[in-house]
């Protein structure tokens, strides 16, 4: 299976999330061909039929678009590999409440030598995806599983269950009911074994939302709580922008 | 005629980078280092936050160091508001970085410089090529990240370290499983400076102006940057000492210390805090020659000799936690109050300096956040002007190979360089 592995506007996690597969990295790269992926590997070529190519990071660049674009098209299959692909990601966060170019300008200052870029968006916006692992930065049981099942010509099955699941099933305590903390447990994607919250830490949702989140009740349970909607509304928008929080906005 | 020889992209190094000899015939004219990541603005996007949630989007900078990074994110808020925390809660962000720096260098050697070496394209021609060196690259790699996925409940953007305190403390059945670990890699981590030794097939480079961390009693509370020269100045004051400047073809912005080009990373720390575990220090006294008052080539050996020191330093606060065993603490509660904090930690590339104020309501005004690789960037493109112009009249190919190889020397991290406000 020749394989491309890029990066856009990201912080290499999921890539390097790959590499920490260190049990499975030499078979792995047994099966694979890893014949693009700048990060580990140099002598790169994309001027070739990839079968696969896992995508990181949003798009915020006309360079990011360029690459997203040649891969696309080089590809039978395109994954957007983890939260930024998938929703924006922390880069996202603030589309809602600034300019790009006052973010810019906010860090580079006002001088007039700016870099080219536009608010960072996930590759669905741009591009056709076959498949994704979600995650900031996603599992190695998921990353391993899809690299496993691209190789056999096929994706894996999605989970469309929340963190909470998991959390219940591991015997937690739950922090949003039992210790009334702002956790996004009910409305984010699980598959991640509850991870955070059962080191204590509430959910902070970097998986993304669930399928068919129920949205607005997590919002009311919050507020009920006696969250505000300010706070409760950066905490959900720290990995996604947009939420569709129903009737509740 | 004029010509342009490009490497792009860089490759075997974190971020989207290239570089551009500029040749007027076989004359180089000048060379261009252009570090163009995507930009992510994270001091503008931390702007508004509130302080609980800084160190939570700040660590996704960059994801080799971003245990590094939440670490001095916490120190700099803890600052601000005064926070104490207890020795379990000290002992195991020390444990986190030691465990950052092993699993860090491991990858950068094994799987980034080791191709080099054995002259191939990356890590799968390695896994062909030589199995086993890999397997034990990555098994160092991989009791470094146990620690790190153990105590930080998550291996990239740690969870388990927060304000004030620990989600939880680690088992002493953990803690045991840990130390087994780095015991088994021990014998491979001693040996690794020999690998990385090897002498590079390029000319001197200019001798670099040191910058590291002056280390207090507690290695988390370094309060003095110091230099090669003997000259230093206190963290608090890195504003009035650290220049930045914006450069027209970099996204990230030249920083210059003292008016000085610095270099920052594990030569740097060598040269002046040479205060090493004991088997560590054996191998850096067998290396000194190589090391003091050397350039930039000696990097990578002072990183596998650095490798050595954490596995030794972790393996004494794995006892040190052990002894004091696993204990139920409650977070100590910050005083909100407004208030400027500082930090600055020793990442694997060198010195991370965050710097953040809050106003009375404990929401981030400013952000500020200066980089390894920002600091490196100046004696970077310094060496590899003096390298392509050492290197005038060699083949083309010949000289961009020793490009890229220099650039790996100084293992610079893209993607966390580019997020830098003016001052």
């Amino acid at each position: 299976m020749k394989l491309a592995i890029a990066g856009l506007t990201a912080c290499s996690g999921c890539q390097l999330t790959l590499l920490n597969c260190e049990d499975e990295l030499p078979e792995l790269l047994a099966r694979c061909e890893l014949v693009y992926f700048p990060l580990a590997e140099s002598g790169n070529v994309l001027e070739v039929q990839f079968d696969a190519a896992l995508v990181e990071g949003a798009v915020s660049t006309p360079k990011d678009l360029e690459l997203l674009f040649k891969l696309r098209n080089a590809s039978t299959h395109l994954v957007a590999y983890g939260t930024c692909a998938l929703f924006g990601g922390v880069a996202a966060m603030n589309n809602g409440l600034n300019t790009r170019q006052e973010l810019l300008q906010s860090v580079f200052g006002t001088g007039g030598c700016l870099p080219e870029s536009f608010a960072p968006a996930p590759l669905a916006n741009f591009v056709s995806v076959d498949a994704a692992v979600t995650g900031c930065p996603p599992e190695k049981h998921e990353i391993v599983e899809m690299v496993a099942a691209l190789a056999a010509g096929t994706l894996p099955p999605a989970r469309h269950y929340p963190v909470c699941t998991e959390c219940r099933s591991r015997e937690n305590l739950c922090l949003l009911l039992e210790k009334r903390q702002l956790c996004l447990g009910p409305v984010v994607q699980g598959g991640c074994n509850a991870r955070c919250p059962a080191t204590g830490i509430v959910c902070e949702g970097c998986r993304g939302p669930v399928r068919e989140a129920n949205v607005a009740q997590e919002l009311e349970l919050l507020l009920e709580r006696g969250f505000g909607k300010d706070e409760i509304e950066r905490r959900m928008s720290r990995f996604k922008p947009e939420w569709d929080y129903g009737q509740r906005r | 005629m004029g010509s342009v020889v490009e490497i792009a992209p860089l490759t075997r190094l974190e971020g989207h980078g290239r570089v551009r000899v500029y040749r007027e015939g076989c004359r180089v004219e000048r060379v261009e280092l252009q570090l163009v990541d995507s930009p992510r603005l994270f001091e503008a996007l931390l702007l508004d936050k509130s302080f609980a949630e800084v160190p939570e989007i700040i660590c996704r900078i960059c994801a080799l160091c971003s245990t590094v990074h939440k670490v001095t994110a916490l120190l700099a808020v803890e600052d601000a508001f005064g926070v104490e925390v207890s020795e379990v809660t000290a002992l195991t962000r020390d444990l986190m970085l030691q465990a950052g720096m092993i699993q860090d260098h491991a990858l950068h050697l094994y799987c980034l410089v080791l191709p080099d070496l054995l002259g191939v394209r990356g890590v799968a021609e390695l896994a062909r090529v030589a199995p086993e060196l890999l397997k034990t690259g990555l098994a160092v790699k991989k009791a470094g990240n146990d620690i790190l996925e153990t105590a930080g409940g998550r291996l990239i953007h740690p969870v388990n370290i927060r304000l004030g305190g620990l989600g939880r403390s680690l088992t002493s059945r953990e803690l045991t499983r840990l130390k087994d670990g780095l015991l088994k890699v021990l014998p491979a981590v001693q040996e690794a400076h020999r690998l990385f030794s090897t002498p590079f097939p390029f000319p001197e480079l200019p001798v670099p102006d040191f910058l590291a961390l002056q280390p207090s009693d507690s290695p988390l509370e370094a309060r003095l940057c110091r230099m090669g020269d003997g000259a230093s100045f206190p963290l608090r004051d890195y504003r009035h000492h650290i220049e930045e400047t914006v450069v027209g073809h970099s996204h990230a912005k030249l920083s210059r210390v003292q008016g000085k080009e610095a270099t920052v990373g594990a030569l740097a720390r060598l040269n002046l805090n040479p205060d090493l575990e004991p088997g560590a220090g054996a191998l850096f006294a067998s290396h000194k020659r190589e090391l003091v008052g050397k350039d930039m080539r000696g990097n990578n050996v002072a990183q596998a000799i650095e490798m050595c020191h954490a596995t030794e330093r972790a393996l004494h606060l794995i006892d040190r936690l052990t002894e004091l065993g696993p204990r139920r603490e409650e977070p100590v509660a910050p005083t909100v109050r407004a208030a400027t904090g500082c930090a600055a930690c020793e990442a694997p590339r060198g010195v991370l300096i965050h710097s953040y104020s809050f106003d009375a309501q404990g929401i981030c005004t400013t952000a500020d956040v200066i980089t390894p690789t920002a600091l490196n960037q100046g004696a970077l493109a310094r060496d590899l002007l003096a390298l392509a112009r050492g290197m005038e009249g060699e083949e083309t190919s010949r000289m961009t190979t020793a490009l890229e190889r220099l650039i790996r020397c100084y293992d610079p991290c893209i993607s966390c360089s580019v997020h830098v406000l003016p001052l």
